[in-house]
């Protein structure tokens, strides 16, 4: 399938197609030219060789007459015959039933010219005699009248000559014109490549800039040769990367100022923020001396300031993976017991059903690793239901790490936005306990992982039983500890 | 499309060559050419016809100065000589045809009249055409009338219509 289709592809491509058009036109010009001038030429060679034959009989009959005697002996017959033969060819003579000793057998002469030359006619056929071409003159001797008219004498004089040397001429040009053919399509082939050259080569150029175009080499441009419609293209082209560049450019700019007004915010925020939790700590500790309302106000600033806190860290990190200085810290660890820390830290390890073989080592960055897990339990605890299992499984390539709970699910809606920024799944809780950034962050840390072609995932969906699936796929040896996004 | 159209062209150059090819190579065999009227020239000797697988056949004797019309037919009446007849030439004019006259028709019309003392009525339709081409030809010969003039045969029964040679 894939070769014929490659086949067709070259088959059915400009350097194939112009070679078989200009092969085509060449060979059927040349056809029809030198087949017209080789039956022309043909025609004339042979039409010459017979009324120079015709001529010579006519002008050697005249010493014939004047006929003295009639009907004549076999011997005169055989005289006759014998003295209208030369080198070139040989005489038969016919009176009635009598003809001159010597001739061929078989009979070389043909019914249709017996007869015509019965009427009276000087007559004349090719034939071919034992395979070679031969030209077959006959005529009756008539006898002049004193007023004009003849009579028949009865005598017919049939001369047999050989046409080979006119063949041999007349295949000398058949020779010609198959050597015209050959020359004529090896040339047309010739111009065919140069044309499909001249055609090809803009358009291999302008493909090969598009290519690089959609792999985002903006600042590629083509080389305007010409005034023609290729160069046309590449003109239009031109403009239109030009104005692509453009705009790009104007967007990255505005991505990153508004990046960078993001990350400017948040580093600045950190300084009053460290300052307010401070305080807010010593409000903590005095909250439960205060009375009433004011206890619980100084327990609400206390909560809110930690969570400001939070949202700043993650904007932090997020605005890092935007940056794209994010860099991984590489350890060999071994997976179970690193997720089992995790869960033990946050106080979970009894409330998730984890199954989690040992053994299993995989190079990777841990504290990643810590914060995509305690997000994506955390979260099943925060949306879904009890009970939420962490299974963990690898294969030479790969450590998959799938978090479950059995909530309701996630609605097939929400799937595709689950790892978006901010994103809320229902718009009519304004607030979550969360930052809004967890799932982005996660996705972000599993994607940092990587192994040449093979990069981490985090996928999202449902399990068959319902309950939403959080499935986390790191390679098992990320060597790549750049941040290149 | 495109691949359709391709091997249409193909096609129609495959079809084209062989149809070229097939038209010839070499001196391909004629039907019958015709030219000219056949070649003419003089005759010596006094003609005579004959019959020959039933047909009249010209036989040319000998001859330094041609002989009166009226001996002519006295040859003719005298039937094939050997050599002639050895080819299997016949004659059907009876031997009694001789002696004959042969005028000029009374009327102006260039014809002749042969006058013989057999029975004209009872001569077969060959030796007829014999007489009249014979005679016919003779007078035509010596210039003494064109070609194919009506002949008339006389004899003692009567006259046969004049009528012309068949030949010629």
């Amino acid at each position: 399938m894939t070769f014929w289709h490659r086949f067709a592809a070259r088959v059915s491509g400009l350097r194939v197609r112009l070679l078989l058009a200009f092969a085509l036109l060449g060979v059927t010009t040349t056809a029809v030219v030198a087949s017209g001038s080789y039956i022309q030429a043909r025609k004339v060679i042979l039409q010459q060789a017979q009324d120079a034959a015709v001529v010579s009989l006519t002008d050697q009959l005249t010493k014939v007459y004047p006929i003295a005697q009639l009907p004549p002996t076999q011997d005169e017959l055989d005289l006759l015959a014998q003295r209208l033969s030369d080198r070139e060819g040989f005489a038969v003579v016919v009176y009635r039933d009598m003809r001159s000793q010597g001739s061929l057998t078989p009979d070389p002469l043909t019914a249709e010219l017996r007869q015509e030359v019965g009427e009276r006619h000087i007559a004349w056929q090719r034939v071919s005699l034992d395979g070679q071409p031969t030209l077959l003159i006959g005529t009756e001797l008539m006898l002049d009248r004193s007023d004009g008219t003849s009579r028949p004498s009865g005598l017919q004089v049939y001369s047999v000559r050989s046409l080979l040397p006119e063949q041999q001429s007349i295949d000398r040009l058949a020779t010609l014109a198959w050597l015209t053919g050959a020359l004529s399509l090896a040339l047309a082939v010739l111009l065919a490549l140069l044309a499909a050259r001249g055609v090809l080569r803009p358009v291999r150029d302008l493909g090969r800039a598009a290519r690089r175009l959609g792999e985002g080499d903006l600042t590629t441009r083509l080389t305007v040769r010409g005034v023609d419609e290729l160069a046309d293209v590449a003109r239009t082209f031109n403009d239109t990367a030009g104005t692509l560049e453009r705009q790009v450019g104007e967007l990255r700019r505005m991505e990153s100022d508004a990046r960078r007004f993001v990350a400017d915010v948040s580093h600045e925020l950190r300084t009053p923020l460290a300052a307010m939790t401070a305080v807010t700590d010593v409000l903590d500790e005095e909250a439960d001396h205060l009375p009433g309302d004011a206890g619980r106000a100084a327990r609400l600033v206390s909560q809110e300031t930690q969570n400001l806190t939070q949202l700043v860290n993650d904007l932090i990190e997020v605005s890092r993976f935007d940056s794209g200085t994010a860099r991984l810290a590489l350890d060999d660890v071994d997976v179970a017991a690193a997720v089992t820390a995790t869960l033990r830290i946050r106080g979970w390890a009894d409330r998730v059903r984890a199954e989690l073989p040992p053994g299993v080592v995989a190079r990777l960055d841990p504290r990643r690793l810590d914060v995509i897990v305690a997000n994506l339990v955390g979260n099943a605890f925060r949306h879904g239901a009890e009970p939420v299992s962490v299974r963990m499984s690898a294969d030479p390539d790969w450590v998959t790490v799938e978090v479950a709970d059995r909530g309701p699910g996630l609605d097939p809606e929400v799937l595709p936005h689950v790892f978006d920024r901010f994103y809320k799944a229902d718009t009519a809780r304004t607030r979550s306990e969360g930052s809004g950034l967890g799932l982005a962050i996660s996705w972000e840390n599993a994607r940092l992982h990587r192994h040449g072609e093979r990069r981490g995932t985090l996928v999202a969906g449902n399990g068959p039983g319902g309950g939403a699936i959080f499935t986390l796929r790191l390679p098992r040896d990320t060597t790549d500890a750049g941040g290149a996004r | 499309m495109t691949g359709r159209r391709i091997v249409r062209a193909l096609l129609a150059g495959g079809l084209l060559l062989p149809t070229l090819v097939a038209a010839g190579c070499g001196v391909r065999p004629s039907g019958v050419i015709t030219g000219r009227s056949a070649v003419s020239g003089p005759a010596q000797g006094v003609g005579v016809y004959l019959i020959g697988q039933g047909e009249l056949a010209l036989v040319l004797r000998p001859a330094k100065v041609a002989p009166p019309l009226a001996d002519v037919l006295a040859l003719l009446a005298a039937g094939p000589e050997e050599n002639e007849r050895r080819q299997g030439l016949t004659s059907e004019v009876p031997a009694g045809l001789d002696p004959v006259t042969v005028t000029s028709a009374p009327d102006q019309s260039d014809g002749l009249t042969v006058r013989t003392t057999t029975t004209a009525r009872a001569l077969s339709e060959n030796a007829v055409d014999q007489i009249v081409c014979t005679v016919a030809d003779a007078a035509a010969q010596t210039g003494q009338t064109k070609s194919f003039v009506p002949v008339t045969i006389v004899g003692p029964d009567g006259a046969r219509s004049p009528r012309r040679c068949p030949i010629g």
